[in-house]
């Protein structure tokens, strides 16, 4: 029973940290309609970003949340207006845009080689250890911590795409872009924006994980294809969905550990995602990828 | 029996009954018109009969033989072959090129290479002269002449043209509806014609049928459909009825 | 059916084909090259021959493919144990069976490759790091993280030189058919449009399916091949994701969908590595990624791109005409 109970708590926090960066890898390929492979090397960016701010400043994790943030929307925003935005719209840019965010990925992983060497890192504080009593087991104070942040972060993103003037721009402009060129809303610093917020999303999510568990610079790959099967089964821009499918994969990959042999783990992930690509690629909601 | 036959074919995306359930027949050698009110379902009339879209109910017969639930590719090969209201050539292949695609699969009912035959069909829509250019580098009229050409290649039996006069200066339109005449009389295809343009489709068209909200609701010649009430009513407008009176 | 010379292959390119590969092919003994020069060309034919038929798929189905890496570790490891069990084999029969393996590998693969675009590329992802893991951990075949070592043939080495050069030329040759032919078309016109091609009968399953199979294959023979030269592989390696994106790169900076695109990006992504491994070994994958950024944004045609670019003005030079004012 104590063993459920602790893979139920990794499996909800996992999936809230999954929720976070899949949201933000949705919001791009929603409104964009471009696959933000750098999504994973931002993810490992947030986390080194949370590690220095730590190491050398003594700043808490928590506190650098806003910093981090920050500083990961702007670095959205600038590979929007200074990469992104010079891609060729239409057939072209589906591969070139890939390919494009492919070598920012190699490039990032490439910066933190260089910066911080290849060796496993973690964001260890004074209460990574401590833990709360939750239905009659130890959970740490440091995981409740993510796992409340996972939760309300989409929670508040979904306030501010239905009822901020932005947010309804934005989603104006994932429907039909022309059109929104047409009623006078600025598209591209739409486009600007959007890129920023899923790219901040993923700095988070670097950043929470790097709480929990050791990072190098090749973090995040796997992170990045777990957030694609997010995306793929909960469909596009759906909190809800987003939540659920999340869960799905946490609950599945946690609950593995009790059936596989220890080794096989690791390719639960990346099996999920081809069966879900193959199997279910409409998601939750029927939207047509095959070709 | 007639060549193409639908039966009861609906299409619904969501609650919306983009076709629903309509019955039409195509005889050969014949032009039958297909008139309608924008979102009437046209398109996605023609999408369901050549196979771009699975329908939701109802069924698609060619002399007999159900169709409907094969893939595009397929029933090109059996000779039913769309065009695009809005052309879609290949824009990275010459003209030459994106029509000798086409001439491949033209399942056994066209002999000769594809090249050369895809040549004839280029002379015979009157892009003879620019094989070599790219589709970008063609008038609307041209790029239209394109995807006709495109579509004769597979030598079909079945014709589906989709808007094809619309868009073009007068004179074009008048050249471009000889061309449809050109198609049955001389190549022997059957068509059936999305239009806008009322002369063409009128002087044209052997029959009309009319859609409305995805429904049939009227059929006949050119001239018992232009005074059916329910027509002026649904499409035709005020104005027109207007106009004639 | 009467033998004629076919009408898609131009006698003069025909001939510069045959001489390059005559002039490679006797190169080591006029040229005197070094151990060390004819191994790192005998490397670059294997290269060359991965990027050429990665672009088969990425260049001219237009499907970006990041899980390569499969269909040249399983070629490798097949290839390997055929040798293994069957010492007495000629080598390339191990190398055709690695190839057929992992083609069949490719196609029953088959239900991702229904899928396009990003939807395409994420899962062979997916599909390519699954391998890795599975095939690491199955050491009965692949020897686990120790890997498999054959015997050490370096007479073999040397003449794989002229496999390797063999294998190219093939390869190099059915790109150049496949480009000109009525199937390369096909292709094409599956990339600009997949329902448009559609509905003029291009069936896009089964070409991505035969394409993906074949290039599958060439992979897995280039990975066979691999293996003799090495005679020690080891599944981390040759089923790394830096082997995917490998070829993703050479073909991407030669010029990605051109025949002589991969050739060059494949010679110049070898020599680099050599260079780069050698001097600056940790700036390796980010000036590989810097490259990609600016081939994307300012030579979607990679080097060739930019060769065709230099040589327009030089033949505009070169064609002057003969009374031009001298300034
Ligand atoms: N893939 C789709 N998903 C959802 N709705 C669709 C889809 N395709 C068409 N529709 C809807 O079905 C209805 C019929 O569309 P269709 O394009 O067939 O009309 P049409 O008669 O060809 O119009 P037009 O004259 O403007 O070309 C429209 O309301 C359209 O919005
Ligand atoms: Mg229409």
């Amino acid at each position: 029973m104590e063993r459920f109970v602790d893979l139920a708590v990794s499996a909800i926090l996992l999936a809230g940290l999954y929720a976070t960066m899949a949201y933000g890898l949705g919001l791009i390929y929603g409104v964009l309609r471009v696959v933000n492979l750098a999504h994973g090397g931002v993810i490992m960016a947030g986390a080194y970003l949370g590690w220095v701010l730590h190491g050398s400043l003594g700043i808490d994790p928590y506190l650098s949340i806003p910093l981090v943030v920050l500083l990961s929307f702007g670095l959205g925003m600038a590979m929007y207006r200074v990469l992104v935005r010079h891609l060729p719209r239409g057939a072209a840019g589906g591969p070139a845009s890939l390919l494009l965010l492919f070598g920012v990925w190699l490039v990032l992983r490439n910066v933190a080689y260089l910066l911080f060497t290849g060796n496993d890192q973690a964001i260890r504080t004074s209460y990574s250890t401590r833990s709360l009593l939750v239905l009659g087991t130890h959970v740490s104070v440091n995981r409740l911590a993510v796992l409340v942040i996972a939760l309300v972060t989409p929670a508040l993103l979904q306030l501010l795409l239905r009822h901020s003037h932005v947010g309804r721009a934005i989603r104006a402009v994932a429907q039909n872009a022309d059109s929104c060129t047409l009623v006078g809303v600025d598209v591209e610093r739409i486009y600007t924006l959007t890129f920023g917020i899923g790219t901040a999303l993923a700095g988070l999510a670097g950043l929470l994980s790097a709480t929990i568990f050791s990072f190098n610079p090749g973090f995040g790959s796997g992170e990045l294809l777990k957030s694609f099967v997010v995306v793929v089964l909960g469909g596009l821009g759906s909190v809800l969905g987003t939540g659920v499918a999340a869960l799905v994969l946490a609950v599945v990959e946690v609950f593995a550990i009790l059936v596989l042999p220890s080794y096989l783990t690791s390719a639960v992930g990346f099996v999920m995602l081809v069966l879900v690509l193959v199997f279910r690629p409409g998601g939750l909601f029927g939207h047509r990828v095959l070709g | 029996m007639s060549l193409l036959e639908t039966r009861a074919l609906s299409k619904h995306f969501g609650g919306l009954r983009a076709v629903d359930a309509v019955d039409l027949a195509l005889h050969p050698g014949e032009i039958l018109g297909v008139i309608g009110p924008n979102g009437a379902g046209k398109t996605t009339l023609f999408s369901l009969m050549a196979g771009s879209l699975p329908p939701s109910d109802g069924e698609v017969l060619l002399e007999g033989q159900r169709i409907s639930g094969q893939p595009a590719h397929r029933l090109v090969r059996r000779g039913v072959v769309r065009t695009h209201q809005i052309v879609r050539p290949f824009p990275n292949l010459s003209v030459l090129e994106n029509v000798t695609v086409a001439a491949l699969h033209a399942g056994g009912r066209a002999e000769g290479p594809p090249r050369e035959r895809a040549r004839e069909v280029l002379e015979f829509v009157g892009l003879g002269d620019r094989t070599h250019a790219v589709p970008g580098a063609l008038t609307l009229a041209g790029r239209k002449r394109l995807e006709l050409a495109r579509a004769l290649a597979t030598a079909p039996r079945v014709l589906l043209l989709d808007e094809v006069v619309a868009g073009v200066n007068p004179a074009e339109a008048m050249t471009l509806a000889a061309l449809i005449r050109a198609i049955r009389d001389r190549r022997h295809v059957a068509v059936i014609m999305i239009e806008h343009v009322m002369p063409a489709v009128m002087s044209l068209s052997d029959r009309v049928v009319v859609l409305d909200h995805g429904k049939k609701i009227a059929e006949g010649t050119p001239a018992e459909v232009v005074k059916h009430p329910q027509v002026i009513e649904a499409y035709l407008g005020k104005g027109h009825a207007g106009a004639q009176a | 059916m009467s033998l004629r010379w076919p009408e898609i292959v131009p006698p003069r390119a025909a001939l510069a084909f045959a001489a390059g590969v005559v002039a490679l092919a006797v190169a080591p003994w006029v040229l005197g090259l070094s151990p060390y020069s004819h191994n790192l060309v005998t490397l670059a034919f294997l290269m060359v021959s991965g990027a050429l038929a990665w672009n088969w798929m990425g260049g001219f189905v237009g499907q970006v493919s990041f899980g390569h890496a499969a269909m040249f570790g399983l070629g490798g490891f097949v290839a390997a144990r055929v040798l293994l069990a069957a010492p007495e084999l000629p080598a390339p029969l191990a190398w055709i069976a690695g190839g057929l393996v992992a083609g069949l590998f490719a196609l029953g693969a088959h239900p991702t490759l229904r899928l396009r675009g990003p939807y395409f590329s994420i899962a062979t992802i997916g599909v390519g790091e699954a391998a890795r893991l599975v095939f690491t951990y199955w050491e009965d075949f692949t020897g686990g993280s120790s890997g498999l070592s054959l015997p050490i043939d370096s007479d073999m080495k040397y003449r794989l030189y002229w496999w390797g050069l063999g294998l190219m030329a093939l390869v190099a040759a059915a790109s150049f058919l496949i480009r000109r032919s009525t199937l390369g078309l096909q292709l094409l016109a599956i990339k600009a449009d997949v329902d448009a091609a559609a509905d003029v009968g291009v069936s896009a399953t089964f070409y991505q399916d035969l394409v993906f199979c074949l290039s599958g294959a060439v992979v897995g023979v280039s990975g066979g091949l691999w293996a003799s030269y090495f005679s020690f592989i080891e599944p981390n390696d040759m089923f790394g994701f830096d082997r995917s994106i490998g070829f993703v790169l050479m073909t991407v900076i030669g010029g990605v969908g051109t025949v002589f695109g991969p050739v060059l990006g494949a010679i110049v992504f070898v020599l680099l590595r050599q260079f780069l491994l050698a001097s600056y070994p940790q700036l390796y994958l980010g000036l590989y990624g810097l490259l990609l950024i600016f081939i994307i944004l300012f030579e979607p045609l990679g080097l060739t791109g930019l060769l065709l670019r230099l040589s327009r003005p030089l033949r505009r030079w070169a064609d002057r005409p003969a009374a031009a004012p001298s300034p």
